[in-house]
């Protein structure tokens, strides 16, 4: 016991003060008397002795005050070191409690802060722009449907410029695209990217070294200087002082470097190593593309006053007028725009936010866990607190002793869970990069440590709170009587575990279900079949230097001769080239068919357009449905043909007449021919997490002669990706000067286009599975707890003669209820669960009775296997052990 | 004889409260009696500047203060000195004593200053 637990209440400074003085006066007044003098005299003299009474009061007020103040603060921390020495004492004594509570706070602090890391790195970071709240980019929506996002033409940011008054400036750029970089001898490809020197300003960026594009630059016929972002400046010229002003080779052209980016520096998209300068003055003089081609990016800055609606409905308002003017090529396209942080964060937000949820459902969880073990520790702590109480402890200092431990699990349990996010986050970097915005760098900054060290810290006094009140409550005397060698839990506590281990099994049983519903989609996407064998197939894409290959012939003969030569290599099966990979096709065109003009009114459709060599569809193992495939009587001399595959065949000719009908690429011109359909084969899925597929045409290469990309299926049992080296050998030798690059099997590019897919999906699972073990042993203690409470009624009930099935079926109702109560309450969770991933799921109904029954089977067969072994305990209850 | 707020009275009275202290536990009026007494009222202070001194001295941690009962059955608030406190006595007096015997020495002398021969 100390001093303090004893001490009174001390007196106010200012009571305490007068006392003493009156005590001095009335001794000093006694004195006088006794020595002679009237009461009047003695009382007069004594003050005079004492002096200035009302300034005595106020100094020794003031000192006293202080004195005491400074006290406080010494008990205070006093207090504090005897709590935390206590906590560490009794954190000591119960080492699996302890452990436990460690891990399980570990668990559900790490899955937030990684978590939380990489959703404040894609949602709240600040985009590497001056003010970039003012940034927008602007889209082309297409009234088909086919995507949101469309690119702009030439025309139309021409167009937009001298119509708009919302942005103080616009900057356009076209799509990242390989370049070759020769440095001493070996070709590098690298990434480069047109932009208008206007984007620079729009973006509100300045070069870390050199200077930036001055506004001629682009106007050139081919553009002499380059910038060159800070990685390329790192990686390919080791950080080079002097590299400004130095020449490099650029797909073949000699090129200056006229500046260094910021480190922090990205374009609105892609991640290209050479920036070039744009102008789009040379594409308004071409009268087929300035409008006709569509591959223009665009980012404005908005004027001070404007807004991003405002900005909207003008787009809105540009986009009907140019649908009007320019109805050949704009026709069903619209024009919108949206802030540039939400076209950067793309289709990764609801994602994130799922997974946020499911993070913080697994921290509930870990909360009502360590809630409930608590106030079962505090159940067996009962008496060692009533003694406390009954030596002079007190309640409220009993109370700061059970905070001051559970905030020291909490903290424990962050400093293990940050180490946990770190090793998670460096887990996501390599599973996720791929599939986030560029500019997020997954790392655990100071706001998600902050939040992170906040949420153990409302969780160490959340879940300390109910013991400690549990414990204000209890009665000292009562607890003291009571044999504590059968008590009981009271019918209180009883209810708070089991509402505790409720709500655990709702949390659990809607993330379970939401995971499983991700996980059926996402099984359904990969099983589903793509249309083409993907198995034993290995890419890789060449470039056909210009110079060299500059005409359809040269092109079509280099082709050829490439896949002769690798057809003919040992272990090859098969070989052919393609304009893009299936699956990755992102080139469209207008359709229009002859004699069935699109009404004005009706939007011109744009289908997925690729240029192929004659036995692609043989080797892919696309089946030939009608008509033929292309031969080399296909010639660029020969009347235009077109396969398409069946989804294009049954949309546009339902009759099953889609051979021999006639089309055109773009608006019909008079003097172009009409394009003869002569085949129709099987579908692919170009966008392999879609289960329906797309309209696709085929055009071939000896008339359209652009397919660097190459497939070789291996034969037998052999490995693609070893024949790597002789393709190589083969290649070379036809052409040495033709770098080959982006190698890859098929099966690897298809785990591409489902990584952003892939992503939740495990992480969900991995929470479900967290979540599924936390609330296992929450279902575990609970048995425990109310079999060992119970163990002498159990003993009473055996000696008067019950069965032991009887035991076991009263432990099995007085939680069961709970259980069952959890999965009600759960049905609503699951419904909340289902609505969230509902975007997400592709082939699976949001209800999909196989992933929700699939959840609720494995909780309860989690919990049935929990429940085991305390009910077993109950059951084997020696009457004459318990009783004696 | 010494001016109020001057820093030599108030060390004196600290002094003069250390000895009175040094018998045993006291209350403030006993103090002022004390010295009252124990210098033939040559240093009779005004007695409410003792208080301040007291409670200036506690939060320097030389002296406790305890409410207690005196003789006479009445509440009153005793002073004790703290091991600190003792300390401080025995510094403080041989320190007083060096001083005063300086002093004494320097204006009781008989030897005259070369500068006034």
């Amino acid at each position: 016991m100390t001093r303090r637990d004893f001490r009174i209440v001390p007196p106010k400074p200012q009571a305490e003060i007068d006392d003493e003085l009156r005590f001095h006066l009335e001794e000093r007044v006694q004195a006088y008397i006794a020595s002679g003098m009237s009461p009047d005299d003695a009382r007069k003299k004594a003050l005079e002795r004492l002096g200035d009474v009302a300034s005595v009061r106020d100094e020794c007020a003031a000192l006293l005050t202080e004195d005491r103040r400074a006290e406080a603060r010494r008990d205070w921390f006093g207090d504090l070191a005897q709590d935390l020495h206590f906590a560490l004492r009794s954190a000591v004594r119960a080492p699996a409690f302890t452990l436990a509570a460690i891990v399980t706070l570990a668990l559900g602090i790490g899955a937030n802060a990684a978590v939380f890391g990489v959703v404040k790195s894609v949602l709240l970071d600040r985009l590497p722009y001056a003010d970039a709240g003012r940034l927008m980019r602007i889209y082309c929506p297409y009234r088909t449907g086919f995507t949101e996002r469309g690119a702009l033409s030439a025309g139309t940011v021409s167009d937009i410029r001298e119509r708009q008054h919302s942005f103080a400036s616009l900057g356009a750029f076209l799509p990242q695209r390989d370049a070759i970089y020769a440095s001493s001898d070996v070709p590098q490809v690298m990434k480069s990217m047109f932009i208008e020197p206007e984007l620079l300003r729009t973006l509100g960026v300045t070069p870390a070294r050199g200077r930036t594009f001055a506004d001629d630059d682009g106007n050139r016929d081919t553009t002499t200087v380059v910038l060159i972002s800070y990685g390329a400046w790192q990686r390919v010229f080791g950080d080079d002082a002097n590299v400004v002003g130095k020449v490099i080779r650029l797909n073949s052209i000699p090129r200056t470097i006229i500046g260094v980016l910021p480190r922090d520096f990205l374009p609105p998209e892609g991640t290209p190593d050479f920036y070039l300068p744009l102008s789009i003055k040379p594409m308004m003089r071409d009268p087929i593309s300035v409008r006709g081609s569509h591959n223009l990016g665009f980012v404005g800055r908005l004027k001070p006053g404007a807004t991003v609606e405002g900005a909207r409905h003008e787009l809105a308002r540009i986009g009907a007028e140019l649908e009007r003017l320019y109805a050949k090529d704009n026709l069903g396209i619209g024009l919108d725009g949206m802030s540039l942080r939400d076209a950067m964060v793309g289709d990764t937000r609801t994602p994130l936010l799922v997974l946020l949820a499911s993070a913080g459902l697994v921290l509930l969880i870990t909360c009502a866990n360590l809630a409930g073990a608590l106030v079962s520790r505090t159940i067996s702590r009962r008496k060692e607190f009533a003694i406390r109480v009954a030596l002079g402890a007190g309640r409220g200092r009993l109370v700061r002793q059970l905070l001051t431990e559970s905030v020291l699990l909490a903290l424990a349990g962050c400093i293990a869970g940050l180490a946990l996010a770190m090793i998670g986050l460096g887990l996501l970097r390599g599973l996720a990069l791929s599939s986030l915005p560029a500019y997020a760098n997954l790392s655990l900054d100071r706001g998600a440590v902050f939040v992170t060290a906040t949420l153990a810290l409302i969780t160490g006094l959340a879940f300390g709170a109910g013991p400690a009140l549990s414990v204000g409550r209890a009665d000292p005397q009562d607890t003291l009587r009571e044999q504590t060698h059968g008590a009981s839990e009271s019918r209180r506590t009883r209810r708070a575990r089991g509402v505790l281990v409720a709500g655990q099994i709702a949390l659990c049983v809607s993330l379970l279900a939401g995971a499983g519903l991700l996980v059926r989609s996402l099984i359904a996407m990969t099983t589903a079949p793509l249309g083409f064998n993907p198995g034993k197939l290995l890419t890789f894409t060449v470039q056909l230097p210009n110079a060299k290959y500059g005409t359809v012939a040269a092109r079509v003969q280099a082709y050829d001769e490439l896949a002769r030569r690798i057809r003919g290599l040992p272990g090859v099966a098969g070989a052919a080239n393609v304009s893009q990979l299936p699956t990755t096709i992102s080139n469209n065109n207008g359709l229009f068919i002859r004699d069935k003009p699109w009404a004005p009114n009706e939007p011109v459709p744009f289908i997925l357009t690729s240029r192929v060599s004659d036995n692609l569809f043989a080797t892919l193992g696309i089946p030939l449905d009608q008509g033929r495939t292309f031969t080399t009587a296909d010639r660029d001399s020969a009347p235009p043909t077109i396969i398409i595959n069946e989804a294009m065949a049954h949309r546009y000719w339902p009759n099953g007449n889609a051979v021999g009908a006639q089309i055109h690429i773009g608006p019909p011109d008079p003097t172009e021919p009409w394009i003869t359909v002569v085949g129709v084969v099987g579908n692919v899925r170009n966008d392999p997490t879609h289960l329906t597929p797309e309209p696709t045409m085929y055009l071939s290469l000896r008339q359209s002669p652009s397919a660097d990309a190459f497939v070789v299926r291996a034969a037998g049992s052999i490995d693609p990706l070893s024949l790597l080296t002789s393709v190589r050998r083969a290649i070379s030798s036809f052409d040495p000067t033709i770098p080959v690059y982006k190698v890859a099997t098929m099966e690897s590019v298809l785990g591409d286009a489902f990584a952003p897919r892939r992503l939740p999906v495990v992480l969900m699972t991995a929470f479900g599975a967290l979540a599924l073990l936390l609330a296992s042993v929450g279902v575990y203690a609970m048995f425990a707890n109310m079999a060992a409470a119970r163990e002498r009624e159990f003993g009473v009930r055996v000696a008067l003669g019950s069965s032991r099935g009887a035991i076991v079926r009263l432990v099995l109702r007085q939680g069961g209820g709970w259980m069952v109560l959890g999965l009600a309450v759960g049905a609503f969770g699951v419904m909340m669960a289902a609505r969230l991933v509902r975007t997400q799921l592709f082939g699976v109904a949001p209800f999909d009775p196989l992933a929700i029954g699939g959840a609720v089977l494995a909780l309860i067969a989690c919990a049935g296997v929990a429940l085991l072994v305390p009910v077993q305990r109950a059951s084997r209850v020696d009457p004459i052990t318990v009783l004696r | 004889m010494f001016a109020k707020e001057s820093g030599l009275l108030q060390g004196t009275v600290e002094l003069l409260i250390l000895k009175a202290l040094s018998w045993g536990p006291i209350h403030g009026y006993g103090i002022a009696s004390w010295i009252e007494s124990a210098t033939d009222d040559v240093l009779s202070v005004e007695e409410g500047s003792l208080y301040p001194a007291l409670y200036r001295m506690a939060r320097k941690g030389w002296i406790k203060a305890q409410w207690g009962v005196t003789e006479n059955n009445r509440r009153a608030k005793y002073y004790h000195l703290t091991a600190e406190g003792r300390r401080q006595f025995r510094d403080q007096t041989s320190g007083w004593q060096r001083f005063a015997g300086a002093v004494t020495q320097a204006i009781t002398t008989r030897a005259i200053p070369s500068w006034a021969k």
